[in-house]
């Protein structure tokens, strides 16, 4: 009786036991999302048709497979069900529609979530899926991070609709991270800081100090974060610096140039103007701000130390990106006697620029600071594979258990709080840590965290994949190649995808685009083209000869073969084309940018002297699709015709008065407006 | 089994239509905003193509706009936003001004900018008013 009892109850208990697993089942939080989902599609339907559809949806894990990018299975449309329902666009999470984007919709079955938005897709709780405990191997990406996601596929440094991504990575090669960090795709990094060889006769050790203390504090233009040095640190530091020889061939230049007599600062301040050295330095902050401010640079280097700069930049410096302009020895003269006139940090005291003497204890001391402080890996290179820093293989894929927090005990344990610490007060962690502390603002903290958050422990797949394609500038060798270098056009120019982007005139086509003999008075006496911007060309004072030789050069090399020499062969253009272009130049509205005469909008070139800047070929191609030229540029494609495009460049090319360069105080200069 | 399913169904329909009238209101105010992200790419639209005739806020006082006459629209101005919709803002940026009987000095985006930005543009011009 007992026994029968007891298996009544065990087999009772057996029974509740089996039955749990079901029930649980049936009360798992997707199943009542699902149900609520058919109520709000039925409220939402169109028809009757789409109504049953909400209704006779399936209560079940929905997912996506995706065998060939890491066999990845997303159940993430169990509880998004709404994703891809254009039904749903004002629906609240988690059924909203998802925002279209360059891969959504089209591309959901393909990518599946979480390749973008991390995530553990197989989960289909909603803790468990987003990742939210420490341990989790892939947390959810928050929103102001997303374009990490972008990363893990795209490698270029700029990619489209991706500007965070894009800002992030611009800035960690801009901050030379990768000099001390070893990170894929940028094995081969080199820092272009300045050698230091010539820092005893060009500066003093009241300045060195002030710059080592805070170099931000000394120019906000600086590259150099603040290592945080003692003043211990800094005196020996200085003195391995001061001790270091200067190559003999500058340091006959320097004193050379200090011993030459005062040169006439009115003309040098005319010089200056001229030839736009703002393009890319500041003075008190006005200025391109890509090259040091020059607001104090009297007190910053030694008068014989600039003027042998100026002269040749490139026998001191010799990956900077400053051209060498084709000054006289009197121009440079002048220009730094306005410098010392002007350009001078008036309440420094008068030793700022004397040199150290130097105790040679102390510069063997500094010396090794120089290496374990990491000084050498921006300043002196670093030999091949090797780097000073911990590695960033992987970075964005670590578990938030696997970060040493160190002393940060209020910090939220996240991967993204840690790499934010981390970029903020690199040093709080602990005591010892070697990174310096670069001034990012919250903005360029965000872009450098989804970088970071974008490089994966495994890369995808290469059918995901997306390079950029690698084309180096074609710059020819020779004398020209020589000229080309001299002046740095690749600073300022972009030339196929390699270059600057200080200026908004590619040199791809530049070839097909002007006319020679303009090209070559314009690069002897560049002019502003666009008047609205800020950057312009500088005068760098080149010779007729080599503008000849560059202006040869550019229309025999720098051409597009889709580009007619003359559009007009076999339908020559008529007066009344002509007229006819006139007609559509107004029904057009191209006035609203452009300036012809005196009247006109300040966005594009005026076009008044367009017969001897521009070939009628490339004209007629640009009307055709503007954006062909450059991606970003900003005249309208107006899906014109090709008979309507010919008239339209066979008005243009009856423009040729001389170039009356318009008044910039109508119109305040902007930065980047025209870009 | 598959009439009980049609029976829920239409039973469903009925609380659900019945549910749809006085649900309006409700529901227009529970539309979520667009969120920083989805402004995004509007936003780098607009900063790339229209500020300079529209100006920064949307008020139609961009650096270029002195020289025009007439004078670019003022986006912001809560009467102008509620006399269009949606459709109707991405026709003018879509075609231009000439092409919604307005002046040629606002150009047709429409060969320049896909559907998607064309969206995100008026997503974000809705967000400028004032």
């Amino acid at each position: 009786m007992t026994l029968r009892r007891l298996f009544a109850l065990s087999s009772l208990a057996f029974l509740i036991v089996l039955a749990f697993s079901p029930v649980k089942n049936a009360l798992r939080p997707y199943r009542a999302l699902q149900r609520q989902f058919r109520l709000v599609g039925i409220a939402r339907a169109s028809s009757g048709k789409a109504a049953e559809a909400y209704s006779s949806r399936p209560i079940a894990i929905q997912q996506v497979w995706i065998p060939e990018l890491n066999n990845r299975v997303d159940r993430c449309t169990t509880c998004h069900l709404g994703v891809v329902d254009a039904a749903m666009t004002t629906a609240t999470e988690p059924f909203r529609t998802h925002p279209p984007t360059f891969h959504t919709p089209r591309d959901v079955q393909r990518f599946g979530c979480t390749a973008c938005h991390g995530g553990e897709g197989l989960a289909t709780d909603q803790a468990d899926a987003h990742g939210t405990s420490a341990d989790a191997t892939s947390p959810i990406l928050p929103a102001d991070l997303i374009e990490a996601g972008c990363g893990r596929c795209h490698d270029a440094e700029a990619v489209r609709d991706a500007p965070t991504l894009s800002a992030g990575r611009a800035l960690m090669t801009k901050s030379n991270c990768f000099a001390c960090h070893k990170a894929r795709g940028h094995e081969d990094f080199r820092a272009d800081a300045p050698p230091l060889e010539t820092l005893s006769m060009k500066t003093g050790a009241e300045w060195l100090r002030r710059w080592l203390s805070n170099p931000k504090a000394v120019d906000a233009n600086a590259t150099m974060p603040n290592f945080q040095l003692t003043g211990d640190d800094i005196k020996v530091l200085s003195h391995y610096l001061f001790a270091r020889p200067v190559p003999p061939q500058l340091q006959h230049a320097i004193e050379l140039a200090g011993a030459e007599p005062n040169g006439d600062s009115a003309r040098g301040k005319t010089l200056f103007a001229e030839s736009r050295c703002i393009s890319c330095h500041t003075v008190g902050g006005k200025g391109n701000g890509s090259a040091p401010e020059l607001g104090t640079i009297a007190s910053r280097a030694s008068r014989g130390w600039l003027i042998a700069f100026v002269r040749d930049p490139h026998a001191f410096y010799p990956q900077t990106k400053m051209p060498r302009y084709s000054f006289t020895d009197a121009d440079v003269r002048d220009i730094v006697a306005w410098f010392e006139d002007e350009l001078k940090d008036f309440d420094a005291p008068a030793n700022i620029l004397t040199p150290l003497r130097v105790n040679q204890t102390f510069a063997e001391k500094g010396e090794k600071l120089f290496k374990s402080a990491g000084c050498f890996a921006c300043h002196s290179g670093v030999k091949e594979g090797e780097r000073f820093g911990p590695d960033l293989y992987g970075i964005g894929d670590r578990k938030a258990t696997s970060l040493d927090f160190g002393k940060l005990t209020d910090l939220p344990r996240t991967l993204a709080g840690w790499l934010d610490a981390k970029i903020t007060t690199p040093r709080s962690f602990a005591s010892g840590l070697k990174m310096p502390t670069f001034a990012f603002d919250a903005a360029q903290k965000r872009a450098i965290v989804t970088a970071l958050l974008a490089m994966p422990a495994t890369a995808v797949p290469d059918a995901y994949h997306s390079s950029p394609v690698q084309q180096a500038a074609i710059v020819p060798a020779g004398p020209v190649g020589e000229i080309m270098t001299r002046y740095r056009c690749l600073s300022c120019h972009q030339i196929g995808r390699a270059g600057g982007d200080i200026s908004t005139a590619p040199l791809t086509f530049e070839g097909s685009k002007v006319n020679h003999d303009w090209l070559v008075n314009y690069l002897a006496v560049p002019y502003s083209i666009r008047p609205i911007i800020a950057e312009r060309m500088p005068v760098l004072k080149v010779s007729k000869e080599e503008a000849g030789r560059l202006a040869d050069a550019i229309a025999m090399i720098y051409v597009d073969p889709s580009t007619p020499d003359d559009p007009f062969l076999g339908r020559p253009a008529s007066d009344h084309d002509a007229a006819e272009g006139e007609r559509l130049y107004t029904t057009f509205g191209c006035r609203s940018c452009h300036i012809i005469g005196k009247i006109g909008g300040y966005y594009g070139p005026p076009l008044t002297e367009t017969k001897a800047r521009l070939k009628p070929g490339w004209v007629f191609r640009f009307l055709q699709n503007p954006q062909r030229w450059r991606a970003d540029v900003r005249c309208p494609n107006y899906g014109m015709t090709d008979t309507d495009a010919l008239r339209l460049t066979a008005y243009l090319e009856t423009l040729a008065e001389a170039p009356a360069v318009p008044v910039a105080a109508a119109a305040p200069a902007r930065k980047e407006a025209a870009k | 089994m598959r009439r009980r399913n049609l029976l829920i169904a239409s039973v469903l329909l009925l609380v659900a239509t019945s549910c749809r009238r006085a649900n309006r209101p409700a529901s227009a105010v529970a539309i979520p905003r667009p969120t920083q992200y989805e402004l995004r790419l509007g936003k780098e639209v607009y900063q790339s193509y229209c500020i300079g005739c529209h100006g920064d806020s949307g008020a139609g006082d961009g650096f270029n706009a002195f020289n025009l006459d007439p004078h670019p629209r003022d986006l912001s101005d809560p009467v102008f936003q509620k006399g269009k919709s949606n459709a109707e803002l991405a026709d003018a940026v879509r075609r231009g001004g000439a092409g919604v009987g307005l002046t040629s000095l606002m150009p047709p985006w429409g060969h320049t900018l896909d559907d998607r930005h064309i969206d995100a543009v008026v997503l974000y011009i809705r967000s400028m008013r004032r």
